[in-house]
């Protein structure tokens, strides 16, 4: 019987694994890919925990205003990518340091 | 009428300033002059000493034997004392200033002939001037603080004087001793002039010592030890400056300077001025004081007379003579003859000035033949001299003249003046102890020395053969009387030692007109026979003396004294006089310099250098402190503070991932604490 202890595992797995995409990747899609990863890790805890609310089904509604807010957020971090390609001609987060004292 | 006196005392008052000052003006105008041998310098300087000729001429006009002019001017006030400042001319400076001037002329027209080959002749006539200068000022001043201010210059002057040629090592000794000397004397006439003051708050030496002297006045008295020790003061002062035992020894080393220099020396300015003191303070001396200045100036004539027998440096012999001549006129201070003292002041100034004279002109021809055959000779050395007679006539004459003076001969001034102390002092013996006798009898040999002395230096210098000529066949003398600035001084000076110019009678001194300007003797009976029996006999063995010389030197006959006998040694060596200073004085002194230079060198420097070490060794203790921990404690600081700095800095690179990393290793560091406490 998969139990909710495993969704989390696998949410937590999911959550990492995003973590670490978003600090090794040497490219800003990737790093978007994890930041992606991440936030399906939260919505698959909200998921595991709608299970609880079966009368309102609470946790299934937030994921999926979640999953569309998370398309718009991505589409609005393309055209960010896409505009730090034009200014510095790389999307590789450590070549962009501009963000420093 | 009383303003018609005072106009021509105020005339008479700046006539003795101006013959005071010119010699001054002229000493500043050859200080300014360029170059180092000017002409211009000697005529400058003998045109001021000419114009004060003139004008103590006019000044002794007016003031022998008339009333003094005294004038005065507040000169300074301290507190309730004040002090004036003036011109006293009295006999006594009207007579200085005149003989001073008179005998600075000739010197002056003489040495710009003698000096006018040495290379700082502008120098020479500068110090001269101002040497003139000094003792006219010393003369006609009125104030005892003055009076030793101008005391000082004249001894300043002679040093400068006496260490002319001052690349001579002998000169530069011998102005150095002249001046130690002085300054022992001048001490005492500063502790005289500081007793007299504390007790009649006063320095005019009118009031102390004019005609109401305050130094007579039953009022104040000096207390009892002080009067001796103003006395000896005074007595030390006339002793440096006068040349009298036991500080005379300077006076023979002053031969290092020029000659003409001598001559003003031992003539007027330099050793006058010690008579001159005595004259001017003589109401404070007391009875048994006058003795003792009497026993000093006897002595000393006789122990320089002793000396000046056996010397064979020319100027030496000449310079043992002014000495004997000195204590004559103390001895004659000293038994109360002070018109005498003053009489032979003068006479002696005009004889002596010419034997110096002609001693500077054989001196120079004798230099001349030391060049000219490269000789290796002491130009003064009168064992070397010798049938001069013949070459130089003129200097001849004046050196007879002057020595017959100097004997005290009749038809001479020196007969009057020396004969007239000489008397004197056997009246003045006549009552008292037998022992007194002494001075008078002391006083007669020494003119019988004299008279052997100068017979002796006339006869090696002008008498004979050319000792030199003897030894080396091959000199030939070609030397002469010199120009006329050597005869015309010579001329004039030699007039001025016969009797005319001081008495017209010949034989009998108290008829010269220079005694009459002074009080008499008191208290001696005038006693005819010695006015009969002492200068016949003086006269007599003085001639038996002089042929006796004569055919001692002349003719070769016995010494009269074998040359190595003791008497003959001592004599020869001074008394041992200087031997005795250099053992007792000099050589503890210089032990006591030496000792106080090791106690510096060693202890003091010592000291200080260990105060030093000290000082460094702890400036290092500090300087290493500082460097490692003061300095370490602010590096230590400024290293922690970069090192986080750094660390914190390291977080904020810029770069999006970084951030992400801290912001993870935060959270997890904060759930860690969490979890383990």
């Amino acid at each position: 019987m998969i139990g909710l202890s495993d969704f989390l595992i696998v949410s937590a797995g999911l959550f990492c694994v995003g973590l670490y995409v978003i600090l090794t990747k040497r490219n800003a899609i990737q790093v978007l890919i994890g930041i992606e990863m991440m936030l399906n890790a939260a919505i698959l805890n909200l998921v595991a925990f709608g299970k609880y609310d079966r009368l309102a089904n609470g946790g299934q509604m937030f994921a999926l205003f979640a999953i569309v807010l998370a398309a718009a957020t991505t589409a609005v971090a393309l055209a960010i990518i896409l505009n730090v390609y034009k200014k510095y001609k790389t999307i590789d987060p450590d070549q962009i340091h501009e963000l420093k004292d | 009428m009383e303003n018609f006196l005072q106009a021509i005392d105020t005339l008479t008052i700046k006539f003795a300033l101006a013959a005071v000052l010119l010699p001054l003006l002229a000493f500043v105008v050859n200080v300014c002059l360029p170059g180092k041998n000017n002409k211009a310098a000697g005529w400058i300087s003998t045109l001021a000493i000419l114009a004060s000729a003139v004008l103590s001429i006019f000044i002794f006009s007016k003031v022998w034997n008339q009333h003094q002019v005294h004038q005065q001017q507040l000169w300074f006030t301290i507190g309730e004392t004040k002090l004036y400042a003036g011109v006293l001319l009295n006999n006594l400076s009207v007579l200085m200033l005149l003989l001073v001037s008179l005998i600075a002329l000739p010197v002056h027209i003489y040495s710009t002939a003698y000096m006018k080959n040495d290379e700082n002749s502008k120098r020479y006539f500068a110090y001269l001037s101002f040497f003139c200068f000094s003792m006219l000022a010393l003369v006609v001043i009125d104030n005892l603080i003055l009076f030793y201010v101008f005391w000082e210059l004249v001894g300043f002057s002679s040093y400068l004087l006496i260490g002319f040629w001052f690349t001579r090592s002998k000169a530069v000794l011998a102005n150095k001793k002249a001046f130690i000397m002085n300054r022992i004397g001048d001490i005492g006439l500063l502790a005289a002039i500081a007793i007299l003051f504390t007790v009649y708050h006063t320095f005019d030496i009118e009031q102390l010592f004019g005609v109401n002297a305050l130094v007579r006045s039953t009022a104040f008295e000096l207390p009892g030890g002080w009067q001796y020790v103003a006395f000896g003061g005074i007595t030390l002062a006339v002793a440096a400056k006068s040349a009298q035992f036991p500080l005379h020894t300077w006076l023979p080393d002053a031969m290092e300077g020029p000659t003409s220099v001598s001559a003003l020396i031992h003539a007027a300015t330099m050793v006058a001025a010690g008579v001159f003191l005595l004259g001017r303070v003589y109401p404070v001396f007391t009875g048994p004081e006058l003795t003792i200045l009497a026993i000093i100036g006897a002595f000393t004539a006789f122990m320089a007379a002793t000396i000046a027998l056996t010397q064979n440096d020319l100027k030496r012999i000449l310079a043992y003579s002014t000495i004997s001549q000195l204590g004559f006129m103390v001895m004659a201070m000293g038994i109360g003859a002070y018109s005498s003292s003053l009489f032979h002041l003068a006479t002696h100034a005009f004889f002596k000035c010419l034997l110096f004279l002609v001693a500077g002109i054989v001196i120079h021809e004798m230099q001349h033949v030391k060049d000219e055959y490269k000789l290796d000779i002491d130009p003064q050395n009168i064992l070397y001299m010798g049938g001069l007679r013949k070459k130089m006539p003129l200097t001849f004459i004046a050196a007879v003249l002057g020595g017959l003076a100097l004997v005290g001969f009749i038809f001479t001034s020196g007969y009057l003046s020396k004969d007239g102390i000489l008397i004197q002092s056997f009246e003045w013996a006549e009552r008292k102890h037998w022992l007194f006798q002494l001075i008078p009898i002391g006083a007669i040999i020494t003119s019988l020395m004299t008279a052997f002395y100068v017979t002796r230096l006339i006869v090696k210098v002008f008498f004979g053969e050319f000792k030199l000529g003897e030894i080396n066949p091959h000199i030939k003398l070609h030397i002469s009387d010199g120009g006329w600035q050597y005869k015309l001084p010579l001329i004039f000076l030699s007039v001025c030692c016969l009797f005319p110019f001081f008495s017209l009678n010949p034989t009998l001194y108290e008829h010269a007109w220079l005694l009459e300007g002074f009080p008499k003797i008191t208290g001696l009976d005038r006693v005819n026979i010695y006015h009969a029996i002492v200068p016949v006999g003086i006269n007599i063995l003085s001639l038996f003396i002089m042929y006796w010389a004569y055919s001692v030197y002349v003719m070769q006959k016995a010494l009269p004294l074998p040359e190595s006998g003791w008497l003959f040694r001592l004599s020869y060596h001074e008394w041992y006089i200087d031997k005795i200073y250099n053992k007792i004085i000099v050589e503890p002194i210089l032990a006591l310099g030496k000792l106080a230079r090791w106690f510096d060198i060693n202890i003091i420097d010592g000291f200080i250098h260990l105060l030093q070490r000290t000082g460094i060794a702890c400036a290092k203790i500090t300087d290493w402190i500082d460097r490692n921990i003061i300095d370490g404690l602010l590096h230590l600081i400024a290293a922690i503070v970069l090192g986080i700095g750094n660390f914190a800095r390291s977080f904020q690179g810029g770069k999006v991932q970084y951030y992400l990393f801290s912001m993870l290793a935060i959270i997890l560091a904060i759930f860690l604490f969490k979890i383990l406490i």
